[in-house]
């Protein structure tokens, strides 16, 4: 589904401050994998999502989604078949509009001319009952401002934006961090039925080793911009965090202490 | 009594200049400066297409006028990356000498004799000239109230509204940025440079001047109306700025006939308004800052 091809980005180029975000990154995702990306800070994640999303475009190499060539496309049009769910809650949704404007905002704009009317009564019972599914309460408040929602609530509200027009493409940028374990949890689990439902290709970033692990069906840990790890199948089944770490370090060759800390 | 229906009148078709600054303050979430020329640049194309004798054909072209200096703003902003302000600044600087090469060089523009459309409806109607400048007013108020009420609940609308609220929502959401704010601003401008047509052939002449402060007053509009009306979703946002309007131009009206203050002390006034109306959150900071500074002391 997503090719990715000798990727390279070198940020502030010629300054002492330059450095080497992507390099020569290469990755095949396969439709309906759900990879989870490890790796710690710097390390070209969020770069990697970046890169994909066309928030810049890359100094070298070629982004292929689904047969077609969009390195160069403009961020808004592949967003149209790229859903991305950031960490921070206030990122992926308008907090002065309504829950059903928002959701309006994302469904309609694959369907709808620019005059049609943003709201009909039948939109409305579509987003009530996909939101009765989460069991989150948010059905009965279609007409709150999604600004007085709480984080947990907002995320959910953000995923159902991403996919309620089944994307070819889920990234999720550690869309859990910032919640409290309970809640992240339970948007986890909303994120898992989702993807599952709709088998959508999905890439996660998460410092969670063990989620990582459990989480969907492949695992990949990047360092450095490049890729170091890369496991699926029964090889991914057997691992264990002391694994992970292992590797890691075996790549690394160097000593750990503050990394186990780190990444735990 | 004549001077209230006049201070209606005005205030009604000011309102509609209210509106455009209510889209770019308020839902676009930019005070933009290029009112001030916009507004003149309606007034001026109006004038002298009324002095031409196509009063009707004026005001559409200034309503093309006001879309034209919003896109160039919008030009500014979104693809030379100019601070949005200051992108307001020099459209409405640059408009200045636009304006004056409309009016032929000359800063002010006589219509009286003319056929404007307040003379050409009373002609038509028989009706005197003072009820057809109420009528007319309520009607091109109403229109605009109307249309843009229903265009924020379509698609486009909304998108509008949502890049004033979250940007990077929008665009990640596969929306164009860029167009939208260029649409935006074009209705902004395109109903206050609307204004400045209907303004002119209202009094029967047009000034190089008369789009100074006019951002100020606009935004005491939005600002006064949203005091009777609260904020309240776009619909009645959209109304209160034309209210908003109406009062302003009552206030006006009680004070200068009553000596309160005198003319010239108008602008000073209306900033005053403004300034005082968005201090609000701030002036609530300091009293709870005070209050719990106070509790501490007491305890």
């Amino acid at each position: 589904m997503l090719k990715v091809e000798n990727l390279k980005k070198t940020f502030a180029k010629n300054t002492p401050n330059e450095h080497l975000a992507l390099d020569n990154l290469s990755l095949d995702v396969k439709a309906g994998e759900f990879i989870t990306v490890l790796g710690s800070n710097g390390a070209g994640k969020s770069t990697l999502f970046n890169a994909v999303c066309g928030t810049f475009l890359p100094d070298g190499g070629k982004i292929i989604l689904d047969g077609k060539d969009i390195t160069f496309e403009c961020e808004h049009k592949r967003a149209k078949s790229i859903g991305r769910v950031f960490q921070d809650p206030m990122r992926g949704t308008a907090p002065n509009m309504t829950i059903e404007e928002n959701l309006a905002l994302a469904y309609s704009r694959k369907y709808k001319g620019p005059l049609s009317w943003a709201i009909k009564n039948k939109d409305r019972d579509f987003f009530r009952s996909i939101l009765s599914e989460f069991g989150m309460g948010l059905e009965d408040r279609l007409k709150t401002k999604v600004g007085l929602l709480s984080g947990g609530q907002r995320q959910v509200v953000t995923l159902t934006m991403c996919t309620m027009v089944t994307p070819k493409l889920l990234l999720l940028d550690e869309h859990t961090a910032a919640l409290d374990p309970a809640t992240a949890d339970k948007v986890m689990e909303i994120t898992n039925d989702i993807v599952k439902r709709n088998n959508l290709t999905t890439l996660m970033i998460t410092h969670n080793m063990a989620q990582a692990l459990t989480t969907g069906t492949r695992t990949i840990m990047l360092d450095s911009g490049q890729i170091i790890m890369d496991v699926a199948g029964a090889e991914r089944d057997k691992m264990t965090i002391d694994d992970v770490l292992e590797m890691y370090s075996q790549k690394k060759k160097q000593s750990f202490a503050n990394d186990r800390m780190l990444l735990n | 009594m004549t001077l209230w229906i006049g201070s209606l009148q005005l205030g009604l078709l000011y309102g509609i200049m209210a509106i455009g600054i209510y889209i770019s303050f308020r839902i676009l979430n930019i005070p933009d400066l290029t009112a001030e020329g916009s507004f003149t640049f309606g007034l001026a194309v109006s004038a002298i297409f009324t002095v031409n004798g196509h009063p009707f054909l004026g005001l559409i072209m200034a309503i093309i006028a006001g879309i034209i200096a919003g896109n160039v703003t919008a030009f500014l902003q979104t693809k030379l990356f100019i601070h949005p302000v200051l992108a307001g600044i020099l459209t409405m600087s640059g408009l200045y000498s636009i304006n004056l090469w409309v009016m032929g060089g000359s800063s002010n523009l006589s219509l009286i004799g003319q056929d404007t459309v307040f003379k050409y409806v009373q002609n038509l109607s028989g009706l005197d000239a003072n009820s057809v400048k109420t009528i007319l007013a309520i009607i091109s108020a109403l229109i605009c109230v109307i249309i843009l009420i229903l265009f924020f609940k379509t698609q486009l609308g909304m998108c509008i509204r949502a890049v004033g609220d979250n940007e990077a929502m929008v665009s990640a959401s596969s929306i164009n940025v860029d167009r939208t704010k260029f649409i935006g601003f074009g209705i902004s401008n395109a109903l206050i440079a609307l204004s400045g047509g209907l303004i002119a052939q209202y009094q029967g002449y047009a000034d190089i001047n008369s789009g100074m402060g006019i951002l100020v007053v606009g935004l005491a509009s939005v600002i006064i109306g949203e005091v009777f009306l609260g904020k309240r979703g776009v619909a009645v946002g959209v109304c209160s700025a034309v209210l908003g309007s109406v009062v302003y131009r009552f206030i006006i009206a009680w004070a200068t006939r009553s000596n309160f203050f005198p003319a010239y002390m108008l602008k000073l006034i209306s900033a005053i308004i403004v300034a005082l109306a968005l201090a609000i959150p701030a002036i609530k900071y300091y009293k709870e800052i005070r209050k719990i500074k106070g509790g501490d002391k007491n305890a």
